[in-house]
């Protein structure tokens, strides 16, 4: 057995198989293309996740909008005026607070009447038996 | 990236994105599509030659499809051969073991014995033909299943070397990749079942 015997085999058999495959009947042949539809129809299902941008942008979307937000908010005049005013209505409480206008006066007087009612109340009823 | 003027051009490129990544994907799918339709007939053909029967070897055709597909699609193109076959050769031995595990289950169980190498034979196969048009293609057909016998009778793994480097017309790298081993050892699979198979079909073949 010879390396030209072997060559002639290996073109024979090459011949004949390939002359098989031609021959394969449509019965078989539609069901390999069935198979390829089905395995390409996966493939689509479940892409490499490069390819799945869909699934991402609105994460994206959403993330990307609250840094645009953010940033806007920081460097927006907006903010500057908001933090002023902020500083202005806590000066105006203490004010309010410290305010020693009439109104204020009177309160403090109801206040100093309240607590000698208490001192009174609680002295009677340590006194002995009810009148 | 591109910088925009005003936070509403921003948007409008935002509400459109550029179709790059869809057209990447039907590209893909397209050439992914080219290669099985190239491959399917000649890989259904080498798994009937290792099974047989042709609902199996449509199985393992269809089974490795779906792996390529779902696995390695984002590989390469010029590794989908060697991998499909690889997928392919994995997919015959475990069915050639379940059909061994059948085969001894059965044979302790009572009743008839199932044999699944013969269930699936046409007895048409057998009969002769007589028609006087077509001896050459008759004879083809004969040489082809002597063949195929010949092969069946082979260690695997010299069956696999010679129907990848023989009728799929692979290169010893390709082979090697796709029977993962080296390739020193796909050339002696592939000259021994070239030996084997020659005394095996006789001088006359």
């Amino acid at each position: 057995m010879g390396e030209r015997d072997n060559e002639a085999f290996e073109v024979r058999s090459r011949a004949l198989f390939h002359d098989s495959v031609d021959g394969l009947d449509m019965r078989i042949r539609s069901r390999l293309t069935q198979a390829r539809s089905a395995a390409l129809a996966a493939a689509h299902l479940r892409r490499p996740w490069h390819f799945g941008w869909k699934v991402w942008t609105p994460a994206a979307g959403v993330t990307a909008a609250a840094i645009l937000g953010a940033a806007l908010w920081i460097n927006s005049p907006i903010s500057h005026q908001s933090a002023v005013l902020a500083d202005q209505s806590s000066l105006e409480d203490l004010d309010l607070v410290a305010a020693s206008d009439e109104g204020s006066a009177d309160a403090m007087e109801m206040l100093q009447d309240d607590i000698d009612f208490y001192a009174f109340a609680d002295k009677a009823a340590n006194s002995g038996p009810a009148a | 990236m591109a910088r925009f003027d005003t936070l509403n051009s921003a948007w409008m490129v935002w509400d459109n994105p550029a179709p790059a990544p869809e057209g990447a994907v039907l590209e893909y799918t397209r050439e992914l599509e080219k290669f099985l339709a190239d491959i399917e007939r000649r890989a259904f053909r080498v798994a009937q030659v290792a099974l047989r029967d042709p609902d199996d070897a449509l199985d393992v055709v269809q089974d490795a499809m779906l792996k390529l597909t779902r696995s390695y699609a984002s590989r390469p193109s010029a590794e989908w051969r060697p991998l499909f076959y690889r997928i392919l050769e994995n997919g015959i031995r475990d069915l050639q073991r379940r059909r061994t595990v059948r085969k001894r289950v059965m044979a302790w169980l009572p009743g008839p014995k199932e044999d699944p190498d013969n269930e699936a034979q046409d007895p048409l196969e057998n009969v002769a033909d007589s028609s006087p048009a077509i001896p050459e293609k008759l004879m083809q057909a004969q040489a082809m299943q002597q063949l195929e016998e010949s092969l069946r009778a082979l260690p695997a793994r010299q069956r696999e070397a010679f129907m990848l480097r023989n009728f799929e017309g692979m290169d010893v790298a390709e082979t090697a990749s796709a029977m993962a081993c080296s390739e020193g050892s796909v050339k002696t699979h592939y000259s021994r079942a070239v030996h084997a198979l020659r005394e095996q079909l006789g001088e006359v073949w």
